[in-house]
């Protein structure tokens, strides 16, 4: 095996990262318990630094190195941009929180970092031993992340359950990409499709495979009926680990669909278009339901998740390159709403005291007017409403299941969205028309006001403004 | 783009008024009256153009893909509204400024009115549909906050919410229904789909489409039966009803009626639909408008049913009723605000809404009165009114009606049961509020408000009788080209006063005359309508649905999500069984491939049997964990038995030694483990799990008969022919892992390490319970070292390293390998440890198991570098071939010191792991740490 620098340079990002992640490592042992912000000032100037790398070697041409197992394409290039984006909001808001509780460790800084390594290596897959790879990474993290706060009971529990049923998850993926390997004789993508597109509907052991790969990709999105794992999790795990494994990973694991099923089962969308119609109607109906009655607005936003994976399926099996590109948008767009979300709950939490509860949102708006109403902007950017940029992404991928006949599907997923509505606005009414249960103040520092700003004026701008990120999108998938 | 300046004029000004608040408190009133100013200007400038026939159009791109472009038209439809939105705007802006409270800061309440209005200005003005979605949703949001904005009480709060929920969730509605319109016509560009109306009253989705956008118009205007959210909304401020409830929000839906209704109208279905309700929605709201006390809730229950009413006469699809429907329109937003307003200017100065304590005002506030009286008589369709006018048209226009056949005689006499209504309660307005004996406990002594407060008021009880005496000088022009943009032509119709002694005009006298002895026989009415009206209604039916469904998702999550890590495998294995089993039920697929099954031989079948029955029995004695552990065993070497039958040694080999250390960790582990697990498990949950087992086992094996059954590329020849000459080796799988894969080792063993440091970690300092018997009760033996056991042990040790260290050395040619020798290696050290205890075993083996590991690791990197000095590739293997005496010929390839590498890694990993482990069993000891670190 030999290493060429150019075959480098577009893995520049991922480099740069795993460097970093080392580095945290090692900086961790040296540095005082007092002067652990070092950390997080590291984490912060590492990941600029692979956002500057991924904006610098990206662009241009797609690029095929490391033999064929790695690529950088448009796709790539604005996923993982997205990533480290959503990346550094994560760290930003979960500052205080993690420094409150003693968690701001290095094991933290570096298994997110490692995390996002994962997460950008799945995105860059070319084959199915990278995407495998970058998915047990990121996966690997996570169930760690989940535990991470040692002496919760929740959290253990929580991870335990994350950790049996993502296990059983991953091995269903990987013995999906075995049948799969086996009938094309191939792991890598491009000659996949080529062997796909020869041998087609009549391989049935490509058929077996297929069907396994959508049950990772459904358990890895959290698509009912794979999603019993999100709620558990997101109300067990802290919540820096809920922010963080509720918002990029979701970038990802788009990636992980587009890559296994375009890049290399395009051939058989015949098939898979039907799983994801179940898939996605399921979640959707569920999902908003079942957010209907939670009081933990952790679960709820983890059943709101699952309703918007059925949304991004939705994108997903019209099998356009309109629909893949809404469905990317899609995704973005919630990663940062979702990023938003958590971390107005992060910055409602105070030594001592998790904000989990609806109430404990009740009269936001006394309390501090501006993060009311950049929840708010959340919400209902969540519900659909326009101008807000969640509704664009709805519009977006509405319209491309309507182009290709499915109106049926549309309009029950407009239903659905309905019935999201509603608790959804529950929020804003908690949050401007009830009376605070605490006068605690909030208080927040390292410009997390700054980057909540930027992160609610995104919602918004990018709602009125769609046209860039959407060219960026459908350039993608070109 | 003029036009966009209208919309964007107060939508962007609407941050002014906050910026300016500082400056006073009429600075945030004077920048939003001029922003508004600024917008009905430019409308003013344009109107000459627009009545001149012309239609104004501007385009802008916004997203190509989704078909939504910045499209804007200015059409007689659009003007009316427009005008109707900024005058009566104007008009509020000044009212409101009187109605707050003084304390009040006004900045965001002038922002919020802003924003609306640049929303409803939005909806009126937009050439695409999407756009006008946009805006529609925009409006939702926009009086949520306004009618929230000051909640004091709880059903304040539930108001909005309501409002909120019905008027967005029809928006929702309204979207679906505007794509499924958008796919039929190919754009969404209003100019396109006006001219599509035949196209889309032939398509299958007609009907869905038509539906889903009614859903949308009828929440919006407040139809029945989604009517209920307008009563609860009332708890807005009252210079936010005369706005939103009287002029604008509510006429949303009707607008877009109109703007449909070159589209939809003239189908029979249309007729019904919109028809039926909206005649239901004039009948309901004006019977209930009666009887409602609250001021403000008659005027809602008014606004109700006159919306009705206009939605009745878009509904006829007859152009006299447009032109009809379009007057009332204007009329009933005029009339309507000013009532609005008039009944915020009691509220202020009473203290309060209800008619039962407000009598006889008339004495306190008699410019008011006057003013308001005339608006009411308005409201009831007296003549020399404007909402005669129109009202007569709507009679009119019943009579003329001939959809119902035969029964065509009962909409006129609806018509006129409703015109009976209308004027009872207008009556009760003023009668009960300005006459009617003298107030009753009112917290306020009522006097006439200030002057400017009466100011909007007067201004539109003058257009009310400027339209009604004057009203082809007036408002003609107008509606000629509103008309016209509907219909593409202006219908010949009169706007006289006087029509003669017409059978309208008769219904108008009867509605008059029954309404005032209905009015005067109220008591009567109010007793029999609390005895025998039903009980029920909208905003209950909407609690009771939010409540079911509530108890739907309860049962949902209880019967799917109830936490239990059981139930969520069961789901995802059944699932995937569903998902693989599907193509093959459904597909036309063989299962069997093209290959010739193996012959079955004697050895391989009792193998296979062996193996089945273990694992049946392993099911079968999983309680009793001893015994599971002998038997699963079984299960391993039966496993090995097949690695042989198919000449593969080394796996045989490996897995041997591999069953071994596992059992031996097991049984180590087993001694912490709790007493007897007594799980009870329903009879059910067994059941299901067995099926689910039962069902997954099988689909496997179907699986993997598809798959070997098929001739798939193999990579096994490429081994076989290059294994010599490049590795130099003749044992393939041997080198496959220190030279084609020998990056995959490295990794390999690093992790090796790595577990083990971890291991030892987790393990370090850790005290367990440990009972002093078995789960029986029987206590432990007393000779936790049988000498005859340790004594055979003993000469094993020798044999075992001699065996390892032959079968490192052969492992290149022959079977054998580091990574077998090391388990064997392990294997004998473990026999040591068990037979005769840790601290014999410590005592004599003086030997550092991290170092081991480390050394390993660090040989087996040192050849990876190694190969780099001769300036090839990392890990390549160089193979050289002393001849030593004794020995013979011995051919050393560098993958041996590699091997040696894992072989050490291996050695001091399990032995780490199983010490550690071991050390636990020792009553009381904590487990310290190994041997050389501590």
């Amino acid at each position: 095996m030999t290493f060429d620098t150019v075959n480098l340079i577009p893995v520049l990002p991922e480099i740069l990262i795993l460097i970093l992640a080392s580095a945290v490592l090692l900086v961790d042992l040296y540095v005082k318990e007092a002067e652990k912000g070092t950390l997080h000032t590291l984490a912060l100037i590492g990941v600029a630094l692979a956002l500057a790398a991924t904006l610098l070697v990206g662009g241009g041409e797609r690029q095929v190195v490391l033999e064929g197992h790695y690529v950088r394409d448009a796709l790539s290039d604005a996923l993982k941009a997205m990533i480290l984006i959503v990346g550094l909001l994560v760290f930003v808001y979960s500052r205080d929180y993690l420094r409150d509780r003693g968690l701001a460790t290095g094991e933290y800084y570096a298994l997110a970092l490692f995390a996002l390594l994962g997460m950008m290596v799945m995105v860059s897959a070319n084959s199915f031993l990278a995407i495998y790879l970058g998915l047990e990474l990121l996966a690997l993290c996570l169930y760690a992340l989940v535990a991470f706060d040692r002496d919760s009971q929740r959290g253990a529990e929580a991870a335990m359950k994350y950790f049996v049923l993502g296990a059983l998850g991953s091995g269903m993926l990987l013995y999906g990409i075995s049948m799969i390997y086996g009938a094309t004789g191939s792991l890598a993508l491009d000659e996949v499709a080529a062997v796909v597109a020869e041998q087609g509907l009549e391989n049935l052991v490509l058929v077996f495979g297929l069907a396994f790969l959508v049950v990772g990709i459904g358990f890895k999105f959290g698509a009912v009926p794979f999603h019993m794992w999100v709620p558990d999790i997101y109300e067990g795990a802290p919540t820096p680990v809920v922010l963080l494994l509720g918002s990029a990973p979701k970038i990802a694991a788009l990636a992980l669909a587009v890559r296994l099923l375009i890049d290399g089962l395009g051939g058989l969308q015949s098939d898979w278009q039907g799983m994801l119609v179940i898939l996605s109607v399921l979640s959707m109906g569920l999902g908003n339901l079942l957010a209907i009655a939670q009081t933990n607005i952790k679960r709820m936003l983890a059943y709101s998740t699952i309703s918007h994976v059925g949304f991004i399926f939705l994108g997903l099996l019209a099998g356009t390159a309109d629909g893949f590109a809404a469905a990317m948008f899609y995704a973005i767009v919630y990663a940062m709403m979702a990023a938003g979300a958590f971390g107005i709950l992060l910055i409602l939490s105070r030594r001592g005291f998790d904000a989990e509860h609806l109430d404990d949102l009740k009269g936001l708006n006394d309390r501090d007017t501006w993060y009311a109403a950049v929840m708010a902007l959340m919400m209902f950017s969540m519900a659909g409403v326009p101008p807000f940029v969640g509704f664009m992404a709805k519009l977006f991928v509405l319209k491309a299941v309507v182009d290709i006949g499915m109106t049926w599907l549309a309009i029950v997923a407009v239903f659905f969205s309905i019935i999201g509505a509603f608790y959804y606005l529950r929020i804003v009414w908690l949050i401007y028309f009830d009376k605070p249960t605490t006068d605690a103040p909030l208080t927040d520092s390292g410009g997390v006001r700054v980057a909540m700003s930027l992160n609610g004026l995104a919602v918004l701008g990018l709602g009125l403004f769609p046209a860039t990120l959407l060219a960026i999108c459908q350039a993608a998938f070109l | 783009m003029p036009i966009a300046a209208i919309i964007l004029l107060p939508l962007l000004g609407a941050a002014l008024p906050p910026l300016v608040a500082r400056h006073g408190r009429p600075a945030p009133a004077w920048a939003a009256a001029l922003v508004t100013s600024a917008a009905l200007a430019i409308t003013l400038w344009l109107t000459p153009q627009v009545l001149a026939g012309g239609e104004i159009h501007s385009h802008r791109d916004w997203i190509p893909l989704l078909g939504l472009s910045l499209s804007f038209r200015l059409d007689g439809l659009a003007l009316l509204f427009v005008l109707l939105i900024t005058g009566i705007g104007l008009l509020v802006f000044l009212y409101a400024f009187y109605y707050l409270p003084a304390k009040d800061g006004l900045g965001r309440f002038y922002a919020l009115l802003l924003l609306f209005q640049g929303a409803m200005l939005g909806i009126v003005l937009s050439d695409n549909l999407l756009l006008l979605l946009i805006f529609w949703e925009l409006t939702s949001l926009s009086s949520f906050l306004l009618i929230a904005y000051n909640p004091q009480t709880r059903v304040a709060r539930q108001g909005a919410r309501m409002a909120l929920a019905i008027t967005a969730g029809g928006g929702l509605a309204l979207l679906a229904g505007f794509l499924l319109l958008g796919a039929i016509v190919g754009s969404f560009e209003l100019s396109v789909v006006l001219a599509s109306g035949d196209l889309v009253r032939e398509h299958p989705l007609h009907l869905p489409a038509l539906l889903l956008i009614l859903a949308g118009a009828f929440t919006k205007s407040a139809q029945f039966p989604f009517h209920f959210w307008l009563p609860n909304a009332m708890s807005a401020p009252t210079p936010v009803s005369a706005y939103l409830h009287s002029a604008t929000m509510v006429k949303a839906g009707v607008f877009l009626l109109a703007r449909l209704f070159p589209v939809f109208s003239g189908t029979e279905t249309w007729f019904y639909l919109v028809g039926g309700v909206g005649m239901f929605t004039l009948l309901f709201g004006a019977y209930i408008a009666i009887f409602k006390h609250d001021l403000k809730g008659l005027l809602a229950y008014s606004t109700i049913s006159h919306l009705g009413l206009i939605t009745f006469l878009f509904g006829l699809g007859t152009p006299l009723g447009a032109v009809a429907a379009l007057f009332h329109v204007g009329n009933h937003a005029v009339f309507k605000a000013s009532l609005f307003m008039a009944a915020g200017i009691i509220d202020h100065e009473t203290g309060t809404r209800d008619m039962r304590q407000i009598n006889g005002l008339w004495r306190f506030m008699p410019y008011t009165a006057t003013l308001a009286m005339v608006a009411a008589a308005a409201m009831a369709g007296v003549p020399l009114l404007n909402g005669f006018l129109s009202k007569e048209m709507f009679f009119a226009e019943t009579v003329h009606t001939d959809w119902l056949g035969p029964l065509n005689w009962l909409i006129p006499t609806a018509a006129t049961l409703a015109g009976i209504f209308a004027v009872a309660y207008s009556m009760r307005f003023i009668h009960d509020v300005f006459f009617n004996g003298a107030p009753i406990d009112l917290p306020r002594t009522p006097h006439e408000p200030p002057f400017w407060m009466k100011i909007p008021v007067a201004v539109l009880v003058a257009a009310c009788l400027l339209i009604g005496i004057v009203p082809a000088q007036t408002v003609r022009p107008i509606l000629d080209v509103g008309v016209d943009s509907l219909l593409g032509f202006s219908p010949d119709f009169s706007l006289a006063i006087w029509h003669g002694l017409s059978l309208p005009f008769l219904m108008s006298l009867i509605a008059l005359l029954g309404g005032l002895a209905l009015y005067s026989q109220r008591q009567r009415l109010f007793a029999a309508h609390d005895r025998y009206f039903p009980r029920t209604s909208g905003a209950a039916a909407f609690q009771y649905t939010v409540l079911r469904v509530r108890q739907l998702a309860n049962d949902l999550i209880a019967r799917i999500d109830n936490e239990s890590l059981r139930r969520y495998v069961a789901w995802l294995i059944g699932t995937t069984i569903v998902l693989a089993a599907t193509p093959l039920l459904l597909g036309d697929f063989h299962l069997a491939g093209e290959r010739a099954p193996t012959p079955l031989d004697g050895i391989a079948a009792t193998i296979l049997l062996v193996l089945a029955v273990a694992t049946l029995a392993t099911v079968r004695v999983r309680r009793q964990r001893l015994r599971a552990l002998i038997v699963i065993s079984l299960v391993g070497l039966m496993v090995t038995l097949t690695f042989i039958h198919f000449s593969a040694p080394d796996l045989a080999l490996t897995q041997l030694s591999v069953e071994l250390i596992t059992t031996v960790l097991m049984l180590l582990a087993l001694f912490f483990l709790p007493g007897d697990p007594a799980l009870s498990v329903s009879r059910w949950r067994h059941r299901r799990d067995l099926t689910l087992a039962a069902v997954a086992g099988l689909g496997t094996a179907i699986v993997a008969f598809a798959l070997m059954t098929r001739t798939t590329p193999s990579i096994s020849d490429y081994f076989l022919a290059f294994s010599k000459p490049f590795g130099g080796g003749q044992n393939v799988v041997n080198v496959i892992l220190v030279d084609f894969r020998g990056l995959d080792t490295l990794g390999e063993i690093t992790v090796l390490a790595i577990a083990a440091t971890a291991i030892v970690a987790l393990l370090w300092r850790l005290r367990l319970p440990i009972r002093a018997g078995d789960p029986t009760g029987r206590p432990w033996a007393d000779d936790r070292h049988p000498l005859i056991m340790a004594a055979m042990s003993r000469p094993l040790l020798p044999l075992a390293l001699t065996v390892a260290v032959f079968i490192l050395l052969r492992g290149h040619n022959s079977p054998g390998g580091g990574f077998i020798a090391g388990l064997v290696a392990a294997v004998g050290l473990i026999l040591q440890l068990l037979a005769s205890g840790l601290a014999w075993t410590e005592a004599r083996l003086r030997v550092s198991y991290f170092a081991l590991v480390g050394v390993g690791l660090l040989l087996a990197a040192a050849t990876g570098l190694g190969s780099l000095a001769f300036d090839r590739p990392f890990l390549t293997s160089a193979t050289l071939h002393p001849h030593v005496s004794i020995l013979g010929d011995l051919e050393l390839a560098s993958a041996l010191a590699f091997d040696i590498g894992v072989f050490l890694v291996v050695l001091g990993t399990v032995m780490l792991i199983l010490e550690g482990l071991g050390r636990l069993n020792r009553p009381g000891a904590a487990n310290m740490s190994p041997r050389g670190e501590d």
